[in-house]
């Protein structure tokens, strides 16, 4: 999937592309027509069987032929993966095909928000705190962020990273920390106070081991998973 | 009341306190409401003597309250008064938290005050008589040591840490509406868990002494008395004539004030999260507010602080030695970071507590997320938490980045944990589609992690005492045999078992006290 894809040869493209179609037969126009309608969702070639009534090796002559005369793509839809989904080549999947911005090849690209995630981090621990405009401004000019991500994406990554309570936003008071930035303007600010990034909490349940134990439901003092047989705690308590 | 295994833990604490024959009779008493002697006697197949000698213990401990029906009154052929039994689940939980409240008496007023109090904690109920003869027991020179036992009472009174016993058998109306009456006691567990909790709040409301005596002295020595009363806030009544007040002495019992208590460790952690959350200085501004207000709150869960003006509240602020460096400006930021940006009409400040108690559940309740579910379902659950409303999955999805093959799965997990409320919507348009809808539900979510906390502290209690009946026979053996003693430091069998044993009962221990931080967030505060 390229998502730089410019749109200035694509009338162009248009023209040879009317060259092609005279070529083609009766059977080939009739789902060339069918994939372009659907335009950037594209179309399931079940659907299209369903649609066209072609048979079956009709279909798929067609669409291997259409493909190689570059009039059409296959592309992966999030919803289905094993389904052959198809789209005219002019057209870009929609979201409801790759599931947005964040995905490529029909799955989540984790490591590309890691990253982001990490130097969003990185700089907001530097910062005491910062408004939102001042992450958009520095991750447009430090030139840390290298892929081509938009200030939308930024702003997701900062609402996942307060999610991840690894910063928090807060209103600005206008003292302290605050002195530069308006009163009342959202900012945001490191959590951890020098702490390890992904650290778990200790909350009194998740520290010990009935506090997160899958079995809990199933533990009663004399049953067969009980608190002196339980395996938990010998390892909670090998010392 | 208490969930279910809030009552299994209950009866776990009884047991293990006062033994088996008087945990049953609890329990009896915990599962079928109040009850009266005949009734207990009947249901548990005791001996009446065992029975009520069990009813004696757990009243001396605070743990059981008689009281008599009023409705029996209007029945003219009756002519004698059944009393019926009702126990205080509370006050049960309440003996996990004994070290918590000396250490509080300890740290706040003196070593004295914490041996009195340790005293009343161990026996339940005294008179300051008996108070005062526990401490001179064998020991030299009793007159000093009476007299520091009679400061000690009357700071721990003055700090209301002490209260005069509660009515032995007041007379309270059990008609409630909207419920059946105790005689009709319903079949099903869920109606024997709510329709105590009503009863007992009357019960325990007829039996409290009124405000102006639950904390008075009832002076003795009539010489001095306005001279005293003068110089300490506790009141004095004064009884008149010398003899009746000793005779008083010797009759009017005592016992631990749970409720002061329980305030001041809601207090400790209303500040200590304002102060992780925000910084000294709100954490300050709030200890000085709770502090001038304390003893005109109703009760322990105040949603807010008691209204006050911005010039008190500095006034208090000063008092504190890092609030004296602070401005009245820089004081009005911190109220404002407390959440109080404007003020009441009638100049006054109240910060909104609830909100803080509510946040620390979050974060209790979120880290078991954390540990249990994994990083993905943590972000889930808590935009959920935060939004507060039904989101649909693949909305979710996207806010919390989180995969959208993956995020059913999480949801389903969490909801099939009871950590999430779902629902299924089904649109019917041009083509019919189903959503799933998910959202936290606090109030239920709150009663569920209750109860697993109850399981889990009556888990972890009973894997300590397995630990310590593991290692019975180091308990015999001496002391200087249990540490390494030759400088090489070598250890050998023994002391490596012995080590382990002290660490083990260090780490549970401590668990333990801090698991029931958490009890009390969900359940006192
Ligand atoms: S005792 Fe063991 S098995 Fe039982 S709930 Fe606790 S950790 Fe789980």
């Amino acid at each position: 999937m390229n998502r730089l894809q410019g749109s200035s040869s694509s009338a162009k493209r248009k023209r040879e592309l009317a060259l092609v179609s005279d070529t083609l037969t009766d059977g080939e126009r009739v789902l060339y027509n069918l994939i372009l309608s659907k335009r950037d969702m594209g179309i399931w070639s079940g659907d299209m069987k369903r649609e066209t009534n072609l048979p079956d090796h009709m279909v798929k002559k067609s669409l291997k032929l259409l493909q190689s005369k570059g009039m059409i793509k296959e592309v992966v839809n999030i919803q289905n993966k094993a389904r052959k989904h198809y789209m005219a080549a002019q057209f870009e999947p929609s979201k409801e095909i790759t599931g947005g911005d964040w995905y490529s090849e029909g799955s989540l690209d984790k490591e590309l928000i890691n990253v982001l995630k990490n130097v969003c981090v990185k700089y907001i621990s530097r910062q005491k705190v910062v408004t939102r405009d001042g992450v958009l401004d520095w991750s447009r000019k430090s030139g840390v962020i290298t892929a081509e991500v938009s200030n939308q994406q930024i702003e997701e990554i900062l609402r996942a990273l307060v999610l991840d309570d690894e910063i928090i936003e807060v209103k600005s008071t206008g003292y302290g920390d605050f002195e530069n930035v308006p009163v009342g303007r959202v900012c945001y600010k490191s959590k951890s106070k020098g702490g390890v990034r992904g650290e778990p909490k200790d909350g009194a349940m998740s520290s010990i081991p009935c506090g997160v134990c899958p079995r809990i439901n199933f533990c009663t003092p004399d049953g067969i998973v009980s608190p002196r047989t339980c395996v938990y705690y010998q390892k909670w308590l090998d010392f | 009341m208490g969930s279910q295994y809030g009552l299994k833990f209950a009866v776990h604490l009884v047991t293990n306190h006062f033994g088996k024959i008087v945990a049953k009779v609890c329990e009896t008493l915990f599962r079928k409401g109040p009850l009266s002697l005949g009734e207990i006697i009947r249901c548990t197949e005791l001996t009446p003597e065992q029975v009520k000698n069990s009813l004696l213990v757990l009243v001396q401990h605070n743990c059981v309250q008689a009281y008599v029906p009023a409705d029996q009154f209007r029945d003219e052929e009756e002519s004698t008064v059944t009393v019926e039994y009702l126990a205080l689940f509370d006050n049960v939980i309440h003996r996990l938290r004994f070290p918590k409240f000396l250490e509080i008496a300890k740290r706040q007023l003196d070593d004295e005050c914490e041996k009195v109090l340790d005293g009343l904690l161990r026996d339940g109920r005294l008179t300051l008589k008996q108070m005062v003869e526990r401490a001179v027991q064998g020991k030299e020179n009793p007159g000093a040591i009476e007299a520091v036992v009679r400061g000690s009472f009357h700071k721990l009174l003055k700090a209301h840490y002490v209260e005069r016993c509660p009515a032995p058998e007041p007379v309270v109306s059990t008609l409630i509406k909207a419920e059946p009456a105790p005689r009709k006691r319903g079949s099903k567990m869920a109606k024997k868990f709510e329709a105590p909790e009503t009863i007992e709040q009357r019960v325990m409301e007829a039996a409290l002494p009124g405000e102006a005596i639950r904390f008075a002295v009832i002076e003795y020595t009539g010489g001095n008395a306005d001279r005293e009363a003068n110089s300490d806030d506790t009141i004095m009544v004064n009884v008149g004539d010398n003899s009746g007040g000793i005779a008083n002495e010797g009759s009017i019992l005592w016992r631990a004030n749970f409720e002061e208590f329980i305030r001041h460790l809601r207090h400790k952690l209303l500040i200590e999260n304002e102060r992780k959350r925000l910084d000294d200085g709100a954490a300050t501004i709030l200890s000085a507010i709770l502090d001038a207000t304390k003893n005109v709150e109703k009760k322990v869960k105040i949603e807010k602080s008691v209204p006050l003006s911005l010039d008190s509240i500095f006034t208090e602020v000063t008092k504190n030695e890092y609030g004296r460096t602070m401005t009245i400006d820089r004081v009005r930021a911190s109220l404002v970071q407390l959440g109080c940006p404007q003020r009441n009409l009638d100049d006054s400040y109240s910060i909104d507590l609830k909100n803080i108690v509510e946040m620390a559940r979050n974060e209790e309740v979120e880290s078991i997320v954390l540990k249990r579910f994994g990083g993905d379902a943590y972000r889930i659950f808590r935009l959920l938490s935060k939004s507060n409303c039904f989101l649909e999955t693949d909305k979710i999805a996207e806010l919390a980045i989180v995969d959208k093959k993956e995020a059913p799965r999480l949801l389903y997990k969490l909801w099939k944990d009871n950590y999430l409320h779902m629902e299924k919507l089904v649109v019917t348009a041009a083509k019919q589609s189903r959503f799933m809808l998910w959202k936290v539900n606090k109030p239920v979510l709150w009663e569920y992690v209750l109860d697993e906390m109850y399981h889990a502290a009556l888990n972890l209690s009973l894997r300590l005492a397995f630990e310590q009946e593991k290692d019975e026979d180091l308990l015999h053996v001496s002391r200087d045999k249990l540490t390494p003693t030759d400088k090489s430091g070598e250890v050998n069998s023994v002391q490596k078992r012995y080590l382990r044993l002290r660490d083990v009962l260090f780490l549970m221990g401590s668990s333990l006290m801090k698991l029931d931080d958490a009890l009390m967030l969900f359940h006192d505060f």
